[in-house]
């Protein structure tokens, strides 16, 4: 075994000092300070300010826009990873690289896209008006924007546990004569699960706490496209610190039970490897 | 012919992996396709099955052309190079899926796998994964899965390769065995000449995507008909010019000469041999100890030699002169073998 010299001792403990100082100032103390904020005038000012009518809304649309590009990313990220994996095509590459395109631009040109596509300006806006369809400044909006900056997340979980494994047992199962879906579900699903709850989670938290593009697209309408975190800046500008921080307090709880989620699912994928 | 295949070609991208193959099969007869690593074996094994679409020819199974019947509906029993058993499912359950996708009652299920389990020997250990299980198991439970739903063609791709030497050897009987008493026509492809010697019923040889000869186990290695085949079996020794080597016919155009261990005599210097005038005079190199017997390294004529000589002849030395007999060699001319046969052995010769 490597043995410990002295100076390799220092340099370790150094690094790992280094480590939990950034954890500790970079991560903690905010997290600890957002639980003191929000609770600084006593619980019954935060539950007040957290069963606030805009709050409980702001909430609602939040965990709706979420699961909205869970399901969604859901179905686009097998396809797409299944696609990129098991079939050669022309234009391979392209989609490849672009499916990586919504963390590669910044949030806030994501939103201007949509507000550039579905806005007034827009050559298909009469279009919307006619069959009575509200984009910007409304639900399917911030849903879209959700959706767009988490497009990624599930597909590129998914792919390299695809890529890695190759596809002769879909292939015995197919010689023996299963359709497609019975293939997928106990073939492939099994193997891919893991993978797919944890581009779930990511997924999952990427959306709650999107700011940029959202913020873009939905027109700050108190209790209508008012997400969490929107509703947080509003209350922020508006000098309500308290309830400003009693409403991130609750992401935070949210992104903590996401984390847990996490390391179980990890845990658990490990394990069954 | 039960299984035939008829100038079948297949291109992947400018790549030739079959170039016209063709070849016929006998119902209940286990073919060995052997063939260097990327000569097309698995390529032609997977068209078989329907995995891959040759670009022209026909494949036609009992009579019927199969090219547009998918592979799902072939009812050909495949076993992966890889084993591919479903790796989240028991062994049960991966016997049992071919049977539970053709909607079999459960009490069937569970009478032909218990069947299958106990021809395979692997009683009490239904209910393992197969990361539980070792290489050979493992092989054994691809065969049974891929026999559940009663194919009438087995294909089998490289079926021991994976497997370590000595259970290879079992298993390969084990193979034949099961073969033979369930009558089913089985391919299987392979690299090691002997696997296929030992196993099969008929060789073919695949060389460069193409079939460069059809026949029984000791035809294709004794005749061999191309240069390729010659060369392929046993441990050719391969030189340029055999004219060197006396009391052999001379054909023109000879490119190559191809001579197997057991094609050369070595005598010691006092031992009696019948052909002593035609021997030529050669010093030994290298001795190796193999478990069937001593083979022996010769230098003769700036060419070397391998020959094999038997535990109970006298011991020869490194070093030792030696009087080495070619009994006969296969010389090539473009892409044909022939063999030629020493002269001396068809004269008369005195023994004195
Ligand atoms: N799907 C494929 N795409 C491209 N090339 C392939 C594919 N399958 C096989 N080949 C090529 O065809 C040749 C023959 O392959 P294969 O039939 O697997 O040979 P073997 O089984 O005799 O080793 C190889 O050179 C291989 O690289
Ligand atoms: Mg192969």
């Amino acid at each position: 075994m490597y043995k410990e010299t002295t100076s390799s001792k220092i340099v370790k403990w150094t690094l790992i000092g280094i480590s939990i100082a950034f954890v500790i100032l970079m991560l903690l103390l905010p997290l600890i300070t957002v639980i003191a904020e929000a609770f600084k005038q006593g619980f019954d000012i935060y539950a007040k300010a957290v069963s606030d009518n805009y709050t409980v809304k702001a909430i609602w649309l939040t965990l709706e826009a979420t699961l909205l590009a869970v399901i969604i990313n859901t179905v686009f990220g097998l396809s797409a990873a299944w696609s990129l994996t098991k079939f050669h095509f022309k234009g391979k590459k392209v989609l490849t690289t672009l499916i990586d395109l919504p963390v590669t631009v910044s949030p806030i040109i994501a939103g201007l896209i949509f507000l550039l596509t579905f806005g007034r300006q827009s050559p298909i806006y009469p279009l919307l008006q006619d069959w009575d369809i509200k984009i910007v400044f409304a639900v399917p909006g911030i849903v879209l924007a959700t959706i767009f900056v988490t497009f990624p997340f599930i597909s590129r979980e998914l792919i390299p546990v695809l890529e890695a494994r190759g596809n002769d047992e879909e292939e015995a199962a197919a010689l023996m004569g299963a359709k497609g879906w019975t293939i997928f579900r106990k073939i492939t699903f099994p193997h891919i699960k893991w993978a797919f709850l944890y581009g779930v989670v990511l997924c999952a938290a990427r959306a709650m706490g999107e700011f940029g593009a959202v913020s873009v697209i939905s027109g700050h309408l108190r209790g209508k496209t008012n997400t969490l975190p929107l509703h947080v800046e509003i209350l922020f500008n508006e000098f309500q610190y308290v309830p400003a921080f009693a409403v991130s307090s609750i992401l935070v709880m949210l992104a903590i039970a996401i984390l847990i989620a996490r390391s179980v699912i990890e845990y658990k994928g490990r394990k069954k490897i | 012919m039960y299984v035939e295949l008829k100038n079948i070609n297949k291109h992947f991208g400018s790549f030739k992996a079959s170039d016209n193959v063709s070849f016929g099969i006998e119902k209940g007869k286990l073919i060995g396709l052997l063939g260097p690593s990327g000569s097309g074996k698995t390529t032609i094994l997977r068209m078989i099955a329907g995995l891959e679409n040759p670009d022209s020819g026909e494949i036609i199974i009992d009579g019927k052309v199969i090219n547009n019947v998918p592979a799902s509906k072939r009812g050909i029993g495949f076993v992966f190079q890889s084993y591919a058993l479903f790796r989240y499912m028991t062994v049960f359950e991966n016997i049992a899926f071919g049977l539970r996708v053709l909607k079999k009652s459960e009490n069937e299920i569970k009478e032909r796998v218990a069947e299958l389990v106990k021809l395979i020997g692997l009683e009490g250990l239904e209910s393992r994964y197969p990361s539980q299980l070792s290489g050979g198991q493992r092989q054994r439970v691809a065969f049974a899965r891929a026999l559940a739903p009663n194919p009438q063609l087995l294909l089998l791709d490289e079926p021991f390769a994976a497997i370590d030497a000595k259970v290879r050897q079992e298993l390969r009987h084990w193979l034949k065995e099961m073969i033979a008493k369930l009558g089913v026509t089985s391919i299987f492809v392979t690299h090691d000449q002997d696997e296929a010697i030992e196993v099969a019923d008929e060789i073919i040889i695949t060389n460069k995507g193409r079939i460069d000869q059809i026949g029984k186990p000791l035809d294709v290695y004794s005749k061999p008909k191309t240069a390729f085949v010659a060369s392929f079996f046993g441990q050719p020794n391969i030189f340029k010019d055999y004219n060197k080597f006396h009391s052999f016919d001379t054909v023109p155009n000879v490119e190559q000469a191809i001579v197997r261990p057991e094609f050369v005599k070595v005598t010691k210097k006092n031992e009696v041999q019948k052909f002593k005038n035609s021997a030529e005079e050669g010093v030994v190199t290298d001795i190796a100890f193999r478990g069937s017997g001593i083979e022996i390294t010769v230098l003769v004529n700036g060419e070397t030699l391998t020959a094999r000589r038997s535990f109970d002849e006298a011991a020869i030395a490194v070093g030792e002169k030696v009087d080495v007999f070619i009994y006969r060699l296969f010389v090539t001319v473009g892409e044909n073998a022939f063999l030629l046969e020493n002269k001396s052995l068809r004269e008369p010769v005195v023994v004195i």
